[in-house]
């Protein structure tokens, strides 16, 4: 048995045990007393000599006892005991001690399960430090740094590199789902039968597909687990039962795990055999792939970048327009992208928020601390060690830090509920909950924060001589070094309260900025949606279809103007195109890239696009030979700068003999088609008629309306399967909701980082009112003797005054200088806005002197009436 | 507290060895242990009550010696320990620790006129 165990068992049977002791020494002094009685002493007598040699009984039990191992748990719930009574005895102390603690562990608390639902916890997939996204990178000009590569470079790179153990692709392929229920868009993609083994992913039900199901382009399909349990309730039978996608049966073959997602987003619920036909397994020009390899094990990822940047170049030494380069990307980093900063920043301005917690719960403690100097004087007098009265103390504050992390873990709730929008799409913890990691962290910094707050009174409040603590009646006893530390700790915590207003007010400034992006047309009362169009394969007839949709809206009352396009602006989908103006080499043209969008004729003033000049599409452009393009000012401003564009031909969509010449008839101002915080990119509308290739399987309708678009909603239904009772409608929402989701980490970083900084900028003044505050209380008498000896109180008012500014205007030097550092680590978050950094400081001293003038004023002030001869008698 | 000027305190940690010592030659109550070390060493150790207990409680929480309640030669229920192997073992190591540390303290104070080359 070893000793460990012994202990426990000991502890389990502890009175039997004490009894056991009890009965040891009782037994040892008789048979002390005995042998001394045989030596000749009286039977008084020797059992007077064996009580004083065993010396004192308790003191030897105590030993023993604590020879059992036990002692320390013993004192810990003794000092446990007693802290929970002191926060029992002195409610204002604790409700705010508390209060300040929760704000600080709830704070960090929250953020940290964002943080690591995003940034530590695993991703789903067998060793996924391994697996990077490969992007084409098609040069600095190009509408998009990180193209989506091509089937044909899948096939090339699987073919040659040296890199991976595998390489994975897919491409967006929705569908509708019917059958049973409603006819459902539901989000899908294609995908090669290398992406399960180079995920390392297993289905946790049935199969995946093999190569061979791949290539023969069977109909299979593996689902998620959220649709297997929302479509198919569940049922094991969901294997080999067929489904109707796209009007085309497929074979359910297999069901994922719940936890499992992957890019683009997490609410992917079908994948399918990507099942590339011959021409795209060829085809340079089809980027619309996402590819995920699985680095060869030993390979770095910089070994990996120099063989595929080689490798790509020579794939695409001959096709058009020019060779490129590929830009590989951890996946975790993929998935986090900006949401990372802002979840760093977050990070460290609520640990900041909790130090500012901490500094004040440590001058809250001091001036208990020296209060308690008789209690402490008396527990020292009785022979408690100092380590003995440090433990105590700390087992105090760790009572508190406990307290304050339940209070706190409540309120972090919330604020994970608000947090849930800034985890990315493409990452699988939809829901933040306080789950063990969660739980342990809490803990954790509970315990730490104890240490912190709690060492510096604990080891101050510990060195006491009982002599000097007892005679002074138990009042003040800190010195002059007791000031110095609580100063410190004011000029410190104002400092960072700086540098979180500061940090604050640059990011406040950035969100009004872009919450004023001209977006180049008006978002209100504008309802939204899309409608796929797999079932119109027929140009004409899709032609047809989307005009129809378009005027059953119209007919809807209350609808004042509709349109279609077939890319909503923000779908993160760039459809992009080469281009060439008359004149131009035919052949290769670089750099030369635009966004592209088919609109119907009336798009543009509906969703209220202006021009910088010329005209909208009107009613004459039709299916024709010479059709019209109207350009964004980006594209007008490369090519044309200080001059009109308008009648100038050029191609795009194909720009070899077949393209059609587009005549530029309008230049409109920009709209940010491919997201709010993407720079200006050249962009081409063109009448959806007049496509001279294949256009959008897809149509994304716009309806401005007079009343509120939501109230619509069922008209716009209704409307639309009047015309085809199977057509599905997809993400119906306003404008509106899309510019708020456009906006909503910055938003939420904003808001996050302003109610840190408030929060700091309240325990902040609090700190320094109750230092103050304490110092007045501490010194009455002195001011008593002054005031005697002729002291004014506006003097005194001001002596004091005095010192709390200072100490402030400490803080604030030093806060100013960190917060200048800190500002450079979150420009990622100011969106390359620059903020008027002088105006914030500006601001932010102005309201740290009046915010700390007040809490100055009030413990002055109270110390200019003093009356001395109240203060005088009371000594 | 008068003690006898004859009297040693004892080393840290000797009065381990010294209780494992004892009951090498069998098992015995804490008041035996504390007389048979303070006889044998012609009363030059004296053995605190105050540290004998906690010795033995200690020792017996590390499993090197064992207890069980016995009556004595004076027909007295008392609490008995005996060596178990592991202090056996034990007392072997301390033994030789102290061997070594008892011979270096010799040499070290050897009378001065033997020490001189």
């Amino acid at each position: 048995m070893n000793a460990f165990f012994r202990k426990l068992t000991w502890l389990a049977r502890r009175s039997e045990k004490e009894a056991e002791l009890r009965e040891e020494l009782r037994v040892h002094l008789e048979l002390d007393a005995e042998e001394r009685l045989e030596d000749g002493l009286s039977e008084d007598e020797a059992y007077l000599a064996a009580r004083r040699s065993l010396g004192n009984r308790a003191v030897v039990e105590e030993d023993t006892r604590a020879a059992w191992g036990w002692r320390r748990l013993e004192q810990l719930a003794r000092d446990a005991e007693y802290g929970l009574r002191l926060v029992r005895r002195s409610p204002a102390f604790s409700g705010i001690a508390i209060a300040t603690l929760a704000l600080g562990i709830g704070g960090i608390t929250a953020m940290f399960s964002a943080f690591d639902a995003v940034l530590i916890r695993p991703l789903p997939y067998a060793d996924a430090s391994r697996l990077v996204m490969i992007w084409d990178d098609m040069g600095k000009t190009d509408v998009v740094s990180k193209q989506q590569p091509t089937p044909a470079e899948w096939v090339e790179w699987r073919r040659l590199n040296t890199a991976f153990t595998d390489i994975a692709a897919s491409q967006p392929a929705d569908v509708s789902l019917s059958g049973d229920g409603d006819p459902e868009q539901v989000p899908a993609r294609r995908v090669t039968w290398t992406f399960w083994s180079v995920l390392g992913v297993q289905p946790a039900l049935g199969r995946v597909f093999s190569e061979r199901e791949d290539t023969n382009g069977a109909k299979l399909a593996v689902i998620s687990h959220g649709l297997w349990q929302r479509r198919f309730g569940g049922s094991l039978a969901v294997l080999g039962r067929t489904i109707a996608l796209n009007d085309e049966p497929y074979e359910v073959i297999g069901v994922m795990p719940a936890r499992f997602y992957f890019m683009p987003s997490r609410d992917i619920d079908i994948w399918m055999p990507a099942s590339f036909p011959e021409w795209m397994r060829h085809s340079f020009g089809w980027h619309d792939e996402q590819i995920v390899a699985r680095l060869r094990p030993g390979v770095t990822l910089e070994q990996a970048r120099q063989s595929m940047a080689a490798l790509s170049l020579q794939v695409t030494a001959k096709q058009f327009p020019s060779a490129h380069a590929v830009t590989l990307v951890p996946l975790r980093e993929e998935m986090a992208g900006k949401t990372q900063t802002a979840l760093i920043v977050l990070l460290g301005a609520s640990s900041v928020l909790l130090l500012i917690a901490c500094a004040n719960l440590a001058n809250l403690l001091l001036s208990r601390g020296s209060a308690r100097g008789r209690e402490v004087a008396l527990r020292v007098a009785l022979g408690a060690g100092r380590g003995r009265l440090v433990a105590q103390f700390l087992t105090e504050s760790l009572v508190l830090a406990v307290l304050g992390t339940m209070a706190g873990l409540a309120l972090a709730r919330p604020v994970m509920r608000f947090l849930e929008t800034l985890v990315p799409d493409a990452m699988g913890a939809a829901h933040l909950t306080v789950d063990w990691r969660v739980l342990l962290f809490s803990v954790a910094v509970a315990v730490s924060a104890a240490l912190t707050f709690g060492l510096v009174p604990a080891l101050r409040g510990s060195r006491f001589a009982p002599g000097a603590a007892l005679r002074d009646g138990g009042r003040g006893t800190a010195g002059a070094r007791s000031h110095w530390v609580r100063h410190a700790l004011i000029v410190f915590e104002t400092s960072l309260a700086v540098v979180l207003l500061t940090c604050g007010g640059l990011l406040l400034q950035t969100f009004e900025h872009l919450r004023h992006t001209d977006l180049g047309f008006r978002s209100e009362r504008l309802l939204t949606f899309e409608t796929p169009l797999f079932r119109y394969k027929d140009f004409d007839r899709r032609i047809a279809f989307v005009n129809a949709e378009v005027e059953s809206m119209r007919a809807i009352p209350g609808v004042i103007g509709a349109g279609s396009i077939d890319l909503l602006p923000f779908t993160n989908v760039s459809n992009a195109t080469f281009y060439r103006f008359e004149g131009q080499p035919s052949s290769s043209v670089p750099g030369q890239v635009a966004l592209i969008r088919n609109v119907s004729r009336d798009y543009l003033p509906v969703v209220g696009a202006r021009l910088r000049e010329g005209r909208f599409f009107d009613g004459s452009d039709r299916k024709t030979d010479a059709p019209v393009a109207i350009v964004n000012e980006a594209l007008a401003n490369r090519h044309f700068a200080g001059q009109s564009p308008l009648g100038k031909r050029f191609k795009f969509g194909s720009l070899g003999e077949k393209g059609h010449w587009y005549t530029i008839v309008g230049v409109l101002r920009q709209i940010p088609e491919g997201g709010m915080f993407e720079e200006a990119k050249p962009a081409v509308y063109r009448v959806r008629e007049q496509c001279d290739q294949i256009d959008n399987l897809s149509a994304g309708i716009v309806v401005r309306t007079a009343v509120d678009p939501a109230s619509i909603v069922a008209a716009v239904r209704l409307a639309i399967w009047s015309l085809d009772r199977n057509q599905p409608l997809a993400r119906i929402q306003t404008m509106e909701t899309m510019v708020d989701r456009q906006l909503s980490t910055p938003s939420q970083s904003t808001a996050l980082l302003g109610a840190f900084a408030l929060l700091a900028l309240l325990l902040a003044s609090l700190g320094t009112y109750g230092v103050l505050s304490y110092a007045v209380t501490q010194r009455t008498s002195e001011i008593g003797v002054r005031m005697a000896l002729g002291a004014s109180s506006g003097q005194v008012l001001l002596s004091f005054a005095r010192r709390g500014l200072a100490l402030t205007l400490a803080g604030l030097a030093i806060g100013l200088v960190l917060a200048a550092i800190a500002a450079r680590s979150m420009t990622a978050l100011l969106y390359g806005f620059q903020p008027d950094y002088l105006t914030t400081i500006a601001l932010v001293s102005f309201v740290l002197v009046t915010v700390a003038a007040l809490a100055c004023f009030v413990p002055a002030f109270r110390a200019s009436r003093v009356d001395p001869v109240v203060a005088l008698r009371a000594e | 507290m008068g003690r006898s000027p004859s009297r040693v305190e004892l080393l840290q940690g000797t009065l381990d060895l010294l209780i494992l010592r004892t009951l090498l030659t069998g098992p015995a109550h804490g008041h035996a242990i504390g007389q048979h070390i303070q006889r044998t060493s012609e009363h030059v150790l004296q053995v605190e009550t105050g540290s004998l207990y906690p010795a033995l409680h200690r020792l017996e929480a590390r499993g090197w010696i064992a207890a069980s309640w016995e009556l004595s030669n004076k027909g007295k229920r008392a609490r008995f320990y005996r060596l178990t192997p592991l202090g056996r073992r034990q007392l072997t190591a301390e033994q030789s620790k102290w061997d070594a540390f008892a011979r270096a303290m010799a040499l070290l104070l050897k009378p001065l006129d033997k020490r001189t080359p």
